[in-house]
């Protein structure tokens, strides 16, 4: 009996063992791909942005330690494609993002609720809110956003699909300041553009949404809760994990296609100064960084993120 | 939200008889009312969403010699094809097949990931190594970190491609994977290629929510740890690989950044697409549309349809697939586990 049981201590062991290096054999390959195409290339982003960086006499690349003058020089003396100032570029496009993150995240949302009711037509309709998974790529984005088409269709129309209308019939009957009544027009005007990038979000709500038990609603519904009160007590609660998830994946998507992005692209090829991109790129990935801390502990303050 | 509201209405409508002689309550008119509402906002929502597609397609159609004019805006005077016909012949140079290998491209690329992930994704959630809390948070870390920051130097990483100076030792010279196919497949293999990070998460949130009987009822029938995996939790992922599968394809068919990047002269559908219709082009192609379609003028609209009907065509294969596949995602949706 005892001899028996310490053999299946001693396998229980081994298995354990073995089961921990094939999970590591399993994760393998994504870690040397971590050290070869992540970590020494983010390596030698900084370590160029602290040189300057020219073409070698063996054709390879030749580095002198310059401090922080690549530094220097992007913020002071080089310009964006606009003509405006790097600082400029910066503070356009984080105000961009920042207002246009909770407007998407809500929206899908919406979108979520939307098809996850019941009513005649539903299945097409879901075809047609998941559009934006394919039609959200950058690519397609870029393509239809400058069409002559549209640009066509909407002259033609009269501004009738614009903010023109909407914009005059908000100034006479509420009481909003201009400034809101602005806000506003600019956000229905661009509706179309906020839409591309609901796609992936939607998905993640309507899947968060059908993982709620209905019983949940059950027990709120013989509780007397009304649908308003179901709504903030039971649903957002129990979306709260999926939500936090969304708000960290619409921000990178943010700033994966913000001109930022652009901006690297330009220093290093076009006008070839391998050293203040790679400045420009450690200033930008610190501003992902330091932008979605803002966004957790906004997120801990309203309660989405739960405290450990 | 709906279905209580139902449920009250039933409820009010069984306890309170008289009232349901009179057709026209106030209940049943806000009942009403709120359906109508919510029409119109489904209708306007879908009709925003199908928006930019639906500007594309009048100009398409249109006879190269009537754009621009004022009768045919929405609905085009002569309807024609040349436009996609101009599509096959100048983007793809008579070569149809471009398409098909960009989606084979694509289905490659998204096998892969999803293999490699599924793998990744599992082991981060079943298996408990030395230092896992450390591969999760670095998976985490890089995506968050915004690949293009780091385009310069891996750009110049796979210009001189080496590892450890072994390449230098056996061959005498670092390799230029810079325009090469495998660049991109490498990238895919070892979990680097376009938001593969995302999906290791995903397959580890659903591989996590499996519940754990499955795995050590396979153990205790005397399966190991390969064979449990491929032949019992892999096939009960599907959920999970069916939404990554498709986020993967539509990625990787839609991608020009790698594409572009690292492998410029490739067969690949949307980077073609770009490099065709760009300004510096319009003269030249306004010229071939000329000849082909003889058209006595041509000006700038001619240059937008001609673009605006690759764009068409591009992203018709995508939508068959898509239309296809979507029903399958929705069902298996509440499953794919995100939400843990």
């Amino acid at each position: 009996m005892k001899q028996n049981n310490g053999e299946r201590n001693k396998w229980k062991m081994k298995y354990s063992t073995s089961r921990k290096v094939n999970g590591f054999i399993f994760v393998l390959p994504w870690l040397l791909g971590f050290i070869i195409f992540f970590a020494v290339p983010i390596k030698n982003t900084i370590l160029y942005s602290f040189n300057k960086v020219e073409v070698g006499e063996s054709g390879g690349i030749a580095l002198t330690f310059s401090g922080l003058q690549n530094y220097i020089d992007l913020f002071t003396e080089e310009v964006s494609t606009l003509s405006q100032p790097i600082q400029r570029m910066f503070a356009d496009e984080n105000s961009n993002i920042f207002t246009q993150l909770p407007l998407i995240v809500i929206f899908s949302l919406f979108l979520a609720i939307l098809a996850n009711a019941k009513f005649p037509g539903r299945g097409i309709v879901r075809v047609i809110f998941f559009l934006p998974i394919v039609l959200g790529l950058q690519l397609i984005v870029e393509w239809t956003q400058a069409s002559m088409g549209r640009t066509l269709i909407e002259t033609s129309a009269g501004g009738m699909l614009g903010s023109g209308m909407g914009v005059d019939l908000l100034f006479q009957y509420t009481f909003l300041p201009p400034k809101t009544i602005l806000f506003l027009s600019d956000v229905i005007a661009n509706i179309s553009q906020l839409i591309t990038r609901t796609g992936v979000q939607t998905m993640i709500f309507l899947a968060g949404l059908q993982s709620i038990s209905p019983s949940h609603y059950e027990v709120a519904k013989i509780e007397g809760a009304n649908s308003y009160e179901v709504f903030w007590k039971v649903t957002i609660p129990l979306l709260a994990n999926v939500t936090v998830f969304t708000v960290i994946y619409t921000l990178i998507d943010l700033f994966l296609s913000s001109s930022i992005a652009v901006e690297v692209y330009n220093f290093a090829f076009t006008k070839s100064k391998i050293g203040i991109g790679s400045a420009l790129s450690v200033v930008y990935m610190l501003n992902v960084l330091v932008a979605l801390g803002i966004v957790m502990l906004f997120l801990k303050v309203v309660h989405l993120v739960e405290k450990k | 939200m709906r279905k209580n509201n139902e449920l009250v209405v039933q409820n009010t409508s069984n306890s309170v008889k008289p009232r349901e002689e009179n057709p026209f309550t106030k209940r049943k008119f806000t009942g009403f009312l709120s359906k109508i509402f919510l029409a119109t906002l489904i209708v306007s929502i879908c009709f925003a969403i199908l928006y930019p597609i639906l500007t594309l397609l009048p100009m398409v159609f249109t006879d190269l010699r009537d754009l621009g004019s004022p009768d045919s805006i929405w609905i085009p005077s002569t309807f024609s094809v040349n436009s996609i016909e101009f599509t096959f012949r100048s983007v793809m140079r008579g070569d149809i097949t471009i398409m098909f290998r960009s989606l084979l491209y694509a289905l490659t690329i998204c096998f892969i990931q999803v293999f490699m992930s599924a793998m990744a994704g599992y082991s981060l959630a079943r298996t408990d190594f030395k230092g896992k809390g450390l591969v999760f948070f670095l998976v985490i870390f890089v995506f968050l970190v915004p690949r293009q920051s780091f385009l310069i130097t891996q750009y110049l990483h796979f210009k001189h491609f080496d590892i450890l100076g072994i390449f230098q030792m056996f061959l005498g010279h670092d390799m230029d994977l810079i325009n090469q196919p495998i660049t991109l497949y490498l990238l895919a293999i070892f979990g680097f290629s376009v938001n593969q990070s995302l999906f290791i998460f995903i397959f580890r949130q659903f591989f996590k929510g499996l519940p754990i009987e499955i795995e050590e009822a396979s153990l205790i029938d005397g399966a190991g740890f390969y064979k449990t995996y491929f032949k019992i939790m892999l096939p009960n992922a599907m959920p999970a690989i069916l939404t990554v599968a498709v986020l993967a394809f539509v990625w990787a068919y839609g991608d020009t950044y790698y594409t572009n990047y690292f492998h410029t002269d490739g067969p690949y559908f949307g980077v073609i697409i770009d490099k065709t219709f760009k300004d510096a082009n319009n003269w030249y192609i306004n010229n071939q549309a000329r000849q082909w379609f003889d058209t006595a003028t041509t000006n700038d609209l001619a240059f937008e349809a001609l673009k605006q009907a690759s764009i068409i065509t591009f992203l018709t294969p995508l939508l068959i697939i898509y239309f296809f596949v979507q029903r399958k995602i929705v069902e298996n949706l509440d499953r794919v586990g995100i939400v843990g």
